[in-house]
């Protein structure tokens, strides 16, 4: 049994963040795409950028209602107390979200397309800044009393650093956005998004360097942990390792490469996922509250881990399968059906 | 009267939970009659169908697009506005939010992409099995909130001790004494609904004037299909609520006594009337009048002359322990049991009149009248459905979980104002979504199908 203790909210903490380490990847260049649009000079261009959204979105977008049930069940103090706290930018996330989607349907039906456009790329705008700001938020640590009970004040989430990793989230979403769109468009658009993937690669690098560097004074206890001998090496090799990776975007970029972009922003926003989650691993509501303290009933956790464990590899399988069926670029609007 | 965060955060889940629920309705039923259309496509290779099934997929897309934007409130909320219930029940109600992303929600938004986009990707077949894991992950969705929501109002498989919900056994939680009828009453429900708006614009194409002769062969297909399907749920469904009825009467008498009007209590082997009508009235604890049929409750109740068992009154139970606004309730009730067996008695005309005259365009125009019954029966069925819910979860107050946890003890502590914005903002948004849906969906309907779509 007191492996199990453990070991299961351990599995969990494994789990939420994959799941939101896909949402972040899946969803990101969703809203990065989003973000671009707002970009565009003409409404063909626009078309082909909403195509390449059309059978994914929804899918996406799921990973992150996966996440908050699943946050909800394993970790359900947590779910309520980092909700509670930040009730404002979570419910911003929300509508971004809302008029993102409902922009994407109607926009379809519509006529006049203006409107819809703009209220698309504005509330993909709205959504990403709302996740970078709630990112923010939660790393710089939840005040809480000694029960995990949120005590902190309704502003909490209204700081510059959490501000500071809104906007460097932004400029990841626009770069991933980017190079999803090298993969799926040619010509004109992809040239055009060359450009903008070195430029959001260049802003992107600065937040990173600027969150990186000043990340040790924002907490006392993320400056316990990264000067911590045991992971003092990981938090030196991390940040090396990234600059790496940005070289080699860089690189391929210049070298025109369709598929490698992508593949190290991929890399970049996991190697950022794991610098984060070594950040504040046991913590589940940083700084003070642990998964070992907020997790639901040993009993619940293997339950849920039977049901959804199993499905993890096939909801992957079938999500996959989508991309496989619609590889390759975009096609033009009197190719589309 | 200062504003309260308690009652600004019901209002707020209330209206969130209002205007969701007129989305997912279309897309879980319309999801099997679209499988039904596929499926005649995939047998006989008719275009026919297959432009059936891209017709009602267009309504389809639109309704799952706003159904999954307004439905992220809904997830959310139990943590920033009730973040108390979220830690009460999460070993549980959170486990099973869980099940229904993973299981239900992935699945059906996994596939979509494929139903709606893939005609020319993937091979029919595959298509044909994706349209199937949409309908059934749809479904799916409907057992898992229903099992949750019914939870919470027959808690189950457990006990509650230091402020949690302690779960022994899952099966027995899932399978609580509400949820398999309450599942049964809301699946026939988006079924019916589906096909009644299916039958609704099927009808309104009918009766138009110009409509070419192409276009009356297609709506007469796609009504007799939904009728086709209405006959065998409508009756289905009066049953259903009969049921759900029953297991109110068992295990919410609170409830019970709320949405029938009942002040004093009815002793064994009396005979009491059953209001029709009412004018409740709470502070007098008493109906201030009432139309009902003499000796009819028991009937209703049981289905015999005589109770043969106490039934409550309200004011045997404390003030605080039983639901407010009795009179919304009894009409709620009202109005849904009532839409339920109107829908039925329609059914039932149509049917014979089909019998006699044949169910033909020309039918339909030498009787715009059942037309017409058939188009307001649409909206109708909409209201019933929302109705319904406001018996289930007014009816459930002053608890969240029914006999365990108050609503004013599950609620977060929150700045009224905070709420207060997020309810204003909610509230002007959903009203823009609805009438945009509307317009939308009715410009849908007017461009009518595309017939002359090629097949894959």
């Amino acid at each position: 049994m007191d492996f199990l203790d453990l070991f299961m909210p351990a599995v969990w903490f494994v789990i939420l963040a994959l799941f939101l380490l896909l949402y972040v990847i899946l969803d990101g260049f969703d809203l990065g795409v989003g973000i671009l649009s707002l970009t565009s000079s003409d409404e063909q261009q626009r078309s082909v950028l909403m195509t390449s959204l059309g059978n994914v979105w929804d899918a996406n977008e799921t990973w992150l209602v996966l996440m908050g049930g699943a946050l909800f069940g394993a970790f359900p103090l947590a779910y309520g107390t980092i909700l509670h706290a930040l009730y404002a930018p979570i419910y911003l996330m929300i509508l971004g979200l809302i008029l993102r989607a409902v922009a994407f349907e109607f926009r379809e039906n519509s006529s006049q397309k203006r409107p819809w456009n703009l209220m698309f790329g504005l509330g993909s705008v709205l959504a990403a800044a709302a996740q970078g700001v709630c990112l923010g938020t939660v790393l710089t640590g939840i005040p809480t009393d000694s029960q995990g009970h949120f005590i902190g004040s309704t502003w909490i989430w209204l700081n510059w650093t959490s501000l500071l990793v809104a906007f460097t989230l932004i400029q990841g979403y626009v770069l991933i956005g980017s190079t999803y769109l090298i993969l799926k468009t040619s010509g004109d658009l992809q040239r055009q998004h060359v450009r903008t993937a070195q430029i959001a690669a260049a802003t992107t690098l600065i937040g990173a360097l600027v969150i990186t560097s000043t990340t040790p004074w924002v907490s006392s206890s993320l400056r316990e942990r990264i000067f911590d001998h045991q992971f003092l090496p990981l938090f030196i090799a991390l940040p090396l390792l990234g600059i790496a990776l940005i070289v080699q975007l860089f690189r391929s970029l210049r070298l025109g490469q369709e598929v490698w972009p992508m593949v190290y922003t991929v890399l970049l926003f996991v190697l950022s996922f794991a610098g984060l989650g070594l950040l504040v691993f046991p913590a589940i509501i940083p700084p003070s509250v642990t998964i070992f303290e907020a997790h639901a009933s040993i009993t619940s956790l293997v339950f849920m881990l039977t049901f959804i464990g199993v499905l993890i590899p096939i909801m992957l399988f079938y999500n996959l399968y989508n991309y496989v069926a619609f590889r390759g670029k975009v096609p033009s609007l009197e190719q589309a059906d | 009267m200062p504003l309260d965060p308690l009652v600004l955060s019901r209002m707020q889940f209330a209206l969130t939970a209002i205007f969701h629920m007129l989305w997912p309705v279309l897309s879980t039923g319309l999801a099997i009659f679209l499988v039904v259309l596929e499926g005649f496509w995939l047998r006989t290779r008719d275009p026919f169908y297959y432009r059936q099934a891209r017709f009602w997929a267009k309504l389809y897309v639109l309704n799952f697009g706003i159904g999954v934007a307004s439905g992220l409130p809904m997830e959310f909320q139990f943590g920033t506005n009730w973040a108390p219930l979220s830690e009460f029940v999460g070993d549980f109600f959170g486990a099973v939010l869980g099940f229904e992303g993973a299981m239900a929600f992935m699945l059906e938004a996994g596939f979509l992409g494929i139903m709606l986009f893939g005609w020319n990707r993937v091979p029919p077949v595959v298509h044909f099995l994706s349209t199937v894991m949409v309908a059934f992950g749809a479904n799916l969705s409907v057992f898992w909130i229903l099992s949750a929501n019914s939870w919470l109002q027959t808690p189950a498989g457990g006990s509650f001790a230091d402020g949690h919900f302690h779960v022994q056994n899952y099966f027995a939680a899932i399978n609580n004494p509400f949820m398999l009828r309450s599942v049964w009453h809301m699946s026939l429900a988006t079924v019916e609904t589906s096909m009644l708006v299916v039958a609704a614009v099927s009808c309104w194409w009918l009766l138009r004037r110009e409509a070419a002769e192409a276009i009356r062969r297609f709506f007469s297909f796609s009504l007799k299909l939904a009728l086709v399907i209405l006959l065998v749920v409508a009756p289905m469904q009066v049953m259903a609520g009969h049921e759900s009825a029953l297991q109110v009467a068992e295990h919410q008498p609170t409830k019970l006594a709320a949405i029938e009007g009942i002040w004093d209590t009815q002793p064994a082997g009396s005979a009491p009337e059953w209001s029709l009508l009412a004018l409740p009235d709470e502070a007098a604890e008493r109906n201030r009048w009432q139309l009902g049929v003499p000796g009819g409750f028991s009937w209703i109740l049981e289905g015999r002359s005589r109770l043969s068992h106490d039934v409550r009154g309200l004011d045997s139970w404390p003030q605080a322990d039983r639901p407010k606004m009795v009179g919304l309730l009894f009409y709620s009730f009202r109005v849904m049991a009532g839409i339920g067996i109107a829908i039925t008695l329609l059914m039932a005309v149509t049917i014979l009149l089909w019998w006699r005259r044949g169910l033909t365009a020309e039918t339909l125009s030498q009787l715009p009248w059942l037309g017409w019954a058939w188009i307001l029966a649409a909206p109708a069925g909409y209201l019933a459905i929302e109705a319904g819910w406001v018996v289930r979860c007014v009816g459930r107050q002053p608890w969240t979980v029914y006999g365990e946890l108050r609503t004013a003890d599950a609620a977060t502590v929150l700045p009224a104002g905070e709420i207060l914005t997020s309810l204003i903002s909610f509230a002007v948004l959903y009203s823009v979504l609805l009438v945009c849906a509307l317009w939308f969906g009715s410009r849908i309907i007017r461009r009518g199908p595309d017939l002359d779509l090629t097949a894959p």
